[in-house]
């Protein structure tokens, strides 16, 4: 008895200091936390990486200036493009109280993960490159998305092929994710209704090498395209060994493939790849300079990829909504996010809609060409392509 | 089925399984000599491949990638193979030597300890290690084409120098003294240390060996797919474990057949089965339980005892 009383002693001694400095260290505490949750390892860190630079930039040129009450910190958390990895890393970054909001998510299967805990948690997120159309059907406050919806792009993408290349027969293969199949399905949802054909439709496994007996499969079914859903180190193994079977369609895909990644692994082989991109080269945007000299001059290891400006703009949105919220708590952040009108980024004049997905739309047909992504407008693809 | 269609699978499954082969034909000279399932062999193929790499960025910018790509293509093969062949070495030496009488159990955990310290060795400290890196073109991308089939002249040279290997290793251990005593070490260790075998030498010999050939894989593979990563030792080691346990685990030859056949069952289940191509990396485990239930010998009925 003597025992337990002292040892309860003991506890109530050395928690009661730490508790109490905790409650003083907050109050005095002028730092408001922005997590980042994207996959900074795993397949897609390339991207998560660009993401994760651009995201840090911002809230570096925000705490430069100055202007905030408060110092302002990016904590970066991985979701390894693994949605079990994205609900503890969203559960991590919402247990802390300084964090009031947070640049969330690549991959849709993640993001389709943690919208509600984002919503349970009343923690406000800009889903800045998950495009997935049903992370913001759920009407949350919280969620709110800086990139086009996937159906935008893949009825854009089936209208392409189907009328403006003529295509009739087409292959369609999927990496079996959210976001591979989804795009894969409204993809040939609108060619079908322009009158292809869809020779076959195919799940492969992310991680895979070896296409070459699908892809041998499908060569003999004599096709005038083949769509993939998925990102770009499949993406490139399929182009490649598509060429190396001397297999002669038209190689098209979303705008996961939309990255160096892509070149730089398909190598000669990716010239004519096809993707579709949801924004202009960044460098033709009317802030794109701004923001590749800005990305320059921090020094960054990884190259920002096609998705930095998104993180950066959904940075931004947050940091502006902190500045116009009256008091730093989730629920006045939350709302001056959805308030966010005409936000003048990167991308282009942000402004959300009831559902909490932005109002922009600018996709364009992407083509390799010499080892560079450029707009199929300016290639020299565009007779070979443009029926 | 077309005709043509069917030997384009066959030799899309051959050049897979030479790949398999070499690493399966590692696993099975571990456990052959020391009974032990290496789970770092995986990470000795991808440490092979990123090597390679390494290699032949050398050459990089000297056009003798053009002009010469023989002679670069067998220095690179041969410095992966020596450099792993070490790395084998240094594993055994350092750490599973020191091991060697403990529990299986803690044999198995100890491997799998060091393939997550050379698989997050290379992520951290290879330049941007998180991403694929690409893998340059070191052979000549041409190929013969009759009929409709394709027949890259990298198929044939990956197909080509895993049965060189295989043809050498048959040599080695039926033909020199070195691969007797490997074999006298695998049927009694205790009989071989009484007839004066220095076991510790056979047995990091054995390493060397076994690391190299699966080096020579990770290099093929990178030559073949054009991209490495620094977690492609993972899937790459449990399908050559696959494979040897097909074969049958200490068999050489078993191995081998096992690496070719595990190659042919992924191709045919992404080719003939209809959806099959989302199974394609699954089926070998599928196959590999399906031996351990019914036959846990192999296709070549290798002896598998407990030891009093």
């Amino acid at each position: 008895m003597k025992r337990k009383l002292l040892t309860l002693m003991l506890v109530l001694v050395l928690t009661v200091p730490m508790v109490l400095t905790g409650c003083g260290g907050e109050s005095q505490s002028q730092v408001v936390k922005i997590a980042f949750i994207a996959p900074i390892t795993g397949p897609n860190a390339a991207i998560g990486l660009g993401m994760r630079n651009s995201a840090e930039l911002a809230v570096k040129q925000a705490n430069d200036k100055g202007d905030l009450p408060f110092e302002l910190e990016l904590v970066p958390l991985d979701d390894a493009s693994d949605p079990a990895t994205a609900v503890n890393a969203v559960n991590k970054a919402a247990s802390d109280p300084d964090v009031l909001g947070a640049v969330a998510h690549f991959n849709s299967g993640c993001a389709l993960a943690t919208k509600d805990v984002f919503h349970k948690y009343g923690l406000p997120a800009v889903i800045a490159s998950a495009i997935n159309d049903k992370i913001t059907q759920d009407g949350y406050d919280e969620i709110t998305r800086v990139i086009s919806a996937s159906e935008i792009q893949n009825v854009y993408a089936g209208d392409v092929a189907t009328t403006k290349f003529g295509a009739k027969n087409i292959a369609v293969i999927h990496d079996q994710t959210d976001y591979g199949k989804t795009n894969a399905e409204q993809f040939i949802q609108k060619a079908q209704e322009n009158g292809a054909e869809m020779l076959s439709f195919d799940g492969i496994a992310v991680g895979q090498q070896d296409f070459s007996a699908l892809l041998t499969k499908i060569k003999a079914e004599d096709p005038e395209m083949i769509f993939f859903g998925g990102l770009a180190t499949e993406a490139a193994l399929i182009k490649r060994q598509m060429d190396e079977l001397k297999i002669p369609a038209i190689f098209m895909s979303d705008s996961g493939i939309h990255t160096k990644t892509f070149v730089d692994i398909a190598g000669e082989l990716g010239e004519g790849a096809l993707c579709h991109g949801l924004i202009s080269p960044i460098e033709d945007l009317p802030k794109g300079q701004e923001y590749i000299q800005a990305y320059e001059a921090a020094e960054f290891k990884e190259p920002h990829e096609a998705f930095g400006p998104f993180a950066y703009d959904a940075a931004n949105i947050i940091i502006e909504a902190l500045r116009d919220a009256g008091t730093p708590d989730r629920a006045s952040v939350t709302q001056a996010i959805r308030d966010t009108e005409d936000f003048d980024g990167v991308l282009g004049k942000t402004s959300f809609d009831e559902s909490g997905q932005t109002e922009l739309n600018s996709v364009i047909t992407y083509v390799v060409e010499d080892g560079k992504w450029i707009p199929l407008e300016k290639s020299s693809f565009k007779e070979q392509y443009i029926k | 089925m077309d005709f043509s269609v069917v030997i384009q699978q066959l030799i899309n499954a051959l050049t897979l399984g030479s790949m398999y082969s070499l690493v399966a034909v590692g696993f099975t000279l571990f456990f052959g000599v020391i009974d032990l399932i290496n789970f770092a062999h995986g990470e000795i193929y991808m440490l092979g491949a990123f090597v390679g790499l390494i290699t032949v960025g050398f050459f990089a910018g000297t056009g003798m990638l053009a002009s010469h790509f023989i002679l670069v293509l067998f220095i690179v093969l041969i410095v992966a193979m020596v450099v792993s062949g070490l790395a084998g070495a240094i594993i055994e030496r350092a750490i599973i030597r020191p091991m060697r009488g403990a529990s299986d159990l803690m044999m198995l955990l100890l491997t799998l300890g060091v393939s997550i310290i050379i698989r997050e060795g290379v992520m951290i400290f290879y330049p941007n290690g998180a991403n694929p890196q690409a893998f340059p073109d070191l052979f000549p991308g041409g190929s013969v084409n009759l009929m409709g089939i394709v027949l890259k002249y990298e198929q044939m040279f990956v197909i080509g120098f895993a049965l060189l290997m295989v043809l050498l290793l048959h040599v080695l251990v039926n033909k020199t003294k070195y691969g007797r005593y490997m074999l006298a070490i695998s049927q009694d260790r205790e009989a071989a240390m009484m007839m004066g075998i220095d076991i510790n030498k056979i047995i990091t010999f054995t390493f060397i060996v076994g690391s190299a050939l699966g080096a020579a894989g990770g290099v093929m593979n990178g030559m073949y797919y054009n991209i490495i990563k620094f977690n492609m030792g993972f899937l790459i080691g449990i399908k050559g474990f696959s494979a040897a346990v097909v074969g049958g685990l200490g068999n050489i030859y078993g191995a081998i057949v096992g690496g070719f056949l595990l190659g042919f069952l992924e191709m045919f289940a992404a080719a003939f089965i209809p959806g099959g191509s989302q199974y394609q990396d699954v089926i070998g485990f599928a196959i590999v339980i399906l031996f351990l239930v019914f036959k846990p010998s192999g296709i070549f009925n290798e002896k598998v005892y407990e030891k009093v």
